[in-house]
């Protein structure tokens, strides 16, 4: 059916195009526009001067930026992968009967209420050395000294865990109501048929909840990419820069040393990089594919 | 919005808007590979703006 074009439409369309564009689009676009300045407001000159590609030209050769690009993709590639298999393994679970399933669905969706500056402040205090019940746990029962202080893959590790524990509800909720609205014939067919589990998830179960799925990663994705509070609260960035992820990276540029001319060129490829990702993602697994006569 | 025509050299059905994105994407690539690899040697980066503008109507038109 073809809609008729119409003003009526147009005019109940303006308020979310307006505040789109008052919060959305202008923002975006201001960033852009600074990124191509020098700009230290606090600085003897305060004022914007505009300097062509210099910021993303220093970018490409920054030691710092290209370090924390390659711990980002690292903990989103770790992250999210944990977080779809985990959060699946859940929904699968929450989908049968047991005793206080009720209760434990409800429990399992806390993390998620909870401001991620809380979280890393929780994190700390469970993984602070002298007084942490992790670090002593771990010493206690086999032997393993903790100390995200210190050790690079131990803060990155347990930074990524936090994320884990933190994000994982979300992708459990979503694929249970994936899971909840698929039609139970094609799996008694299958069964019919004579197909085990594995073949059962690869070629029905998966097929079917692909649209929830990778909305799914593509939230969880675009959030890891910008991850800054909770990972400022633990580690601070550190030690050295083993946790320094873009958004911590962007936070140190911007706020501490007050540059944000560079730091917005860095948060507008921050956000290059995100669309790039989501986007071979949607390429790869659902993009419709050409046919050709 | 819809368009009849014959399938480009993109293995996926696209829309010129879809072509456009992807003539962005590869613009902003292009740049930086080049501010980071070929501008150390001497060649401007305008040189890779043209490129990128070549490219992009060549992808908007027979993508």
């Amino acid at each position: 059916m073809r809609l008729k074009r119409t003003g009526f439409g147009w005019l109940l369309l303006s308020p979310t195009l307006l505040l789109l564009g008052l919060f959305g689009v202008f923002p975006f676009l201001y960033v852009v526009w600074v990124s191509f300045h020098e700009w230290n407001p606090f600085a003897a000159n305060p004022e914007k001067v505009f300097n062509w590609a210099n910021n993303y030209r220093a970018l490409v050769f920054d030691r710092g930026f290209l370090a924390s690009l390659g711990v980002t993709l690292a903990f989103v590639f770790f992250a999210v992968s944990s977080q779809v298999i985990l959060g699946y393994l859940l929904a699968q679970a929450f989908m049968r009967d047991f005793p206080g399933k009720a209760f434990f669905r409800t429990i399992h969706t806390l993390p998620l209420i909870m401001a991620p500056i809380i979280v890393g402040s929780v994190w700390k205090l469970m993984t602070t050395p002298s007084i942490g019940i992790i670090p002593y746990l771990l010493r206690n029962t086999v032997g393993f000294d903790l100390n995200i202080g210190t050790s690079a893959l131990a803060a990155f590790v347990i930074t990524v865990i936090m994320d884990v524990w933190h994000w994982t509800p979300l992708v459990t909720l979503s694929l249970i109501a994936a899971l909840v609205s698929l039609p139970p014939d094609p799996f008694e067919q299958a069964q019919i048929d004579g197909a085990d589990r594995w073949q059962i998830f690869r070629h029905i179960t998966l097929p079917m909840i692909a649209p929830a799925l990778i909305a799914t990663v593509f939230i969880r994705l675009m959030d890891a990419m910008r991850t800054v509070d909770e990972v400022l609260m633990l580690t601070g960035g550190g030690p050295g820069s083993a946790t320094r992820f873009l958004g911590v990276h962007i936070f140190k540029e911007v706020f501490p040393r007050t540059n944000y001319g560079y730091g917005s060129a860095v948060s507008v490829i921050v956000l290059y990089l995100t669309i790039v990702v989501c986007w071979l993602l949607y390429v790869g697994l659902i993009a419709p594919r050409t046919t050709r006569r | 919005m819809s368009e009849e025509r014959k399938p480009g050299f993109l293995p996926i059905e696209t829309n010129w808007f879809d072509r456009l994105f992807i003539a962005v994407v590869l613009w902003v690539a292009l740049s930086l590979f080049w501010l980071r690899f070929l501008e150390p040697l001497g060649l401007s980066v305008w040189i890779a703006a043209a490129i990128s503008v070549v490219l992009g109507v060549w992808i908007v038109r027979r993508g």
